[in-house]
């Protein structure tokens, strides 16, 4: 081979495509398992009536006006979510990453409040808040009702926010320096670089938010559930169908209905990154945001005000768990930290167990199905694309009943990790593949393939460049997509209530069936026990960090 | 009924393949059962301690869930059930003829003592707990507003009730169920929709679960909130400015009811614990948990009668005709939806 020069002879080149055709054999295999075959078996149901196999559920769900009017009243909810969603959460990112001014670390942490602690917990603030005998209403004598839209649009709005400030924060934290400088030496306005310059530099960044926002809406169960009132929602709807009704085939046709959305946040997004180019190269230079007073300012201002909302609801979920009585008897009080279920505080420890194992399996999974979606060119290219980001159309409902049907079968191989963590775990990875996927291939786009390309000059192998090269650049976005898992994993509760079982009971669910019980204050106390240890463990993690001398890293992308 | 469409084959070989990343290991079972229950988490905590003292060489493994979440994962898991027993599940929801067809007939000991109407005429299940329905009324609210206290169904129709009602949804809770099924047995259908239709009028929000009305109603986010008993004595000994009303027409209620799975791999100590379900020592639990107790000899605790329980619950009960109530349950809950839910 050292006589073939600095190009890589053709054993190599056979082995990087060995390297590459494995990687992206293995990510789409398991997402065959573990979201189609799942999948498969409850929709299956959808063609399942009382005349055997046909389309007539369908037809009996488009000729009932009640069930349109959900149609309507989910999108509705979900267009206005979104837009509201991406536009101040773009504000929030672009303040933190293009500006000097002060505050960033804690801004960074109140906007992301909402992911560590379940859905539920907005409602619930919300519902302390804005109820009819909420704070406000009681404090100001004003009768706000907020169930039913507004209270959806509010909950959702909180509980995504941080999902698209991550991915925008991401998208606008790079940026070349010598762009900026052209355009002001061309004499731009700073409005006119916005729109030539970072505007379009976000574009896939905002197309992945766009996406990620519209479907955490649209699959979101624990907000309209408490606080929608008589507005219908498909989520709840499916709940209705599957729970209520133990109707699978109804529930089944929801569940199909809510993945067109996915199919067209594919093509849509396909179209964007046709156009889509690497903003950081090797000639570029990172960015540096000047001060700018007023500017910064103006910014802070927003971003408080922003962050003030954020905080108002979790910390009102907080002082309710210390109360006596809410909203009655105000005085302080720790009993609603003595927990009086079956298992107490068992079910925490639990969920830290899951979480750790579905981090560290996601870690491998997500990043290596990013990699080789990136590397690929060609025909396997766009299913393994279409595969890796299907599950965040799926509501956590489906895909939990769907891995019963699929994986309780002692002849499924599967099966022998049904009843252990590791179902639950992998659940977990699949259920949230997407976004941990699109956070994984958001800021491999952004580094030039120049680099890369470089490295396979000089004579490395696909994998020494991965090694060398590609993971050295993108280390802190994998650490960050594990840290997205463990966070997930710690909250999430629609998928994994069809898997727990005497042994491994969680967290969140114990916190949906004190709230349901209405142990409203024990419900809030345990919500504050999860959001501790996901904090806790956050700080853990910096904290080694530091020690061992890397700064500057966030961990939560 | 689980439809595939890939043949079986393909589906393992991919499974198998999958499996290479993640390993993991079935767990053993052996002298232990597992429970599917719906009984609240503190009652069930109670029941247990009881249980585990009465037979401490059953490892008895609980699972708790809601009745509709526990159906949906009873009729999934059909074809490889988990569990051995079946316990404090709505009865209703027990003679859906997909769940009956997974049970076993076993005449548990002492099952004399449970009227023939809270059982299965074949032994393949018996209640020995209910549930009532009553009203949740806020006295601040009332008192604020300068509002009479309701007594009866009735009562709720009138005008200055509007926007102050909340009830469960049928179409989710088995709470809101029995509410609508007992009023259209008592009044008769037509009359009963008739009134379904009035109620409708006066009401602000139908909610998901059962509890929640009630809860709704204590926090004083609502002024009444039609709910169960338990919940409402339970939020008045927590402190919360409440009225439980029961109905003077007669209250709809629920039976828990426990059953044998045919699945079952240990059915020696599933059996054990059925028996051990109608002892004395098991009663006098429930007792202190459950508005209705299905074995003959019941004392009301005091403060349940405190709350407003009468010493003799069955004449506050209404009749109810619960195969009546299983068999009519998709048509009825269509038909509501169908009215009240836009």
């Amino acid at each position: 081979m050292s006589l073939a020069g600095p190009r890589p002879g053709r054993a190599a080149l056979d082995a990087d495509r060995l390297l590459l055709a494995g990687l992206a054999g293995g990510a789409t295999l398991l997402l065959v398992v573990f979201v189609v075959l799942p999948l498969w078996g409850i929709l299956g149901y959808s063609l399942v009536t009382p005349d055997g196999l046909g389309l007539g559920n369908y037809a009996r769900y488009f000729g009932d006006p009640r069930f349109v009017g959900i149609i309507g009243n989910t999108f509705t909810v979900a267009l206005s979510v979104t837009a509201a969603t991406i536009l101040l959460a773009y504000g929030f990112a672009y303040a933190l990453q293009r500006t000097t001014m002060r505050l960033k670390p804690l801004l960074r942490l109140v906007a992301l409040l909402p992911i560590f602690s379940p859905s539920l917990v907005q409602a619930l603030g919300l519902q302390f808040l804005l109820g009819r005998n909420g704070l406000i209403n009681r404090s100001f004598g004003t009768e706000i009702d907020v169930y039913g839209f507004w209270g959806i649009f509010l909950a959702d709005l909180l509980y995504a926010f941080p999902h698209a400030f991550l991915i925008l924060s991401t998208a606008l934290a790079v940026g070349a320096q010598r762009l900026y400088e052209s355009a002001e030496t061309l004499g731009a306005s700073s409005w006119r670089s916005f729109r030539t310059v970072t505007l379009p530099a976000t574009r896939y960044g905002i197309a992945s938010a766009v996406f990620v926002v519209f479907t955490i809406v649209i699959t979101d169960f624990g907000n309209p559930v408490v606080i929608g009132g008589n507005y219908g929602v498909l989520a709840v709807e499916i709940y209705n169908q599957v729970s209520g009704q133990a109707n699978f085939s109804m529930g089944a046709v929801i569940g199909v209905l809510l993945l067109l959305p996915a199919a067209l946040a594919v093509l849509a997004e396909r179209w964007i990154a046709r156009h889509q180019h690497a903003s950081v190269s090797a000639q570029s230079v990172p960015l540096k945001p000047r001060p700018n007073r007023r500017r910064d300012a103006l910014w802070l201002a927003y971003c408080l005000l922003v962050a003030a909302a954020l905080l108002a609801v979790v910390a009102i979920v907080v002082y309710a768990s210390f109360v006596r009585l809410w909203p009655y008897n105000l005085s302080l009080s720790l009993r609603h930290y003595a927990f009086d279920v079956q298992n107490g505080i068992a079910p925490l420890w639990t969920s830290v167990e899951v979480a750790l194992v579905t981090a560290a399996i996601a870690v491998v999974v997500v990043t290596l199905a990013a990699y080789a979606n990136h590397q690929l060119s060609g025909g396997l290219k766009r299913p393994l694309y279409f595969l890796a980001i299907l599950p965040a159309a799926v509501p956590g409902m489906v895909l939990g009943l769907g891995y019963i049907l699929a994986f309780n079968d002692p002849a499924n191989p599967v099966y022998a990790i049904y009843d252990t963590i590791l179902i639950i775990a992998a659940c977990n990875i699949y259920h949230y593949h997407a976004q941990g996927f699109l956070l994984a291939t958001t800021n491999m786009k952004q580094i030039s393939r120049t680099f890369e390309e470089a490295s396979a000059t000089l004579g490395a192998s696909r994998l020494t460049t991965l090694l060398r090269v590609t993971l050295p650049m993108i280390w802190p976005t994998v650490l960050g997509v594990g840290v997205f898992f463990f966070m997930r994993a710690m909250v999430t509760l629609s998928a994994v209530i069809f898997l727990i079982t005497p042994s491994t009971q969680l967290a969140a669910v114990s916190v949906l069936y004190l709230d349901d019980r209405g142990a409203l204050n024990q419900a809030a106390a345990f919500a504050v026990c999860i959001m501790a240890t996901v904090i806790g463990v956050l700080l853990l993690t910096q904290g080694a960090l530091r020690l061992a001398g890397i700064r500057g890293v966030s961990l939560i992308r | 009924m689980t439809v595939s469409v890939l043949p079986r084959g393909l589906r393992g070989a991919l499974a198998v393949a999958a499996l290479a990343l993640f390993a993991g290991s079935a767990p053993a079972q052996a002298g232990k059962i597992t429970v599917y229950t719906s009984y609240e988490e503190d009652e069930l905590a109670a029941f247990l301690d009881k249980a585990k003292k009465d037979l401490p060489d059953i490892e008895v493994d609980v699972l708790r869930l809601s009745t509709g979440d526990l159906r949906a994962r009873m009729l999934a898991e059909a074809s490889n059930p988990k569990h051995d027993v079946i316990w404090g599940w709505a009865a209703t929801s027990m003679v859906d003829p997909r769940i009956l067809g997974m049970l076993e007939p076993y005449e548990a000991k002492g099952l004399d003592k449970v009227p023939a109407r809270f059982r299965d005429a074949q032994n393949r299940w018996f209640a020995t707990t209910g549930y009532m329905g009553a009203f949740c009324v806020n006295n601040e609210i009332m008192k604020a507003e300068n509002l009479p206290m309701p007594a009866t169904w009735q009562d709720l129709l009138k005008p200055e009730y509007k926007g102050r009602l909340v009830m469960p949804n049928p179409a989710s809770s088995g709470t809101g169920y029995l509410h609508v099924a007992s009023i259209l047995q008592m009044m008769g259908e037509d009359k009963g929709w008739a009134f379904l239709d009035a109620l409708d009028k006066n009401m602000a929000q139908y909610i998901k679960s059962g509890s929640k009305p009630c809860n709704v109603a204590s926090a004083g986010e609502y002024a009444i909130g039609i709910s169960f008993a338990l919940r409402a004595i339970k939020n008045i000994e927590e402190g919360y400015p409440i009225t439980m009303v029961v109905p003077s027409e007669g209250a709809g209620h629920e039976l828990e009811a426990a059953a044998l799975m045919k699945s079952s791999q240990n059915k020696a100590d599933a059996r054990r614990f059925l028996d051990w379900i109608l002892t004395r020592a098991a009663a006098d639990e429930y007792n202190n948990w459950k508005s209705i107790v299905t074995m003959s000899d019941r004392v009301m605790p005091e403060r349940f009668m405190k709350a407003g329980l009468p010493a003799d619950i069955s004449t506050v009960l209404f009749d109810v005709d619960y195969a009546w109530a299983a068999e009519n349950r998709d048509r009825i809950v269509a038909e509501w939806q169908k009215r009240y839910e836009k």
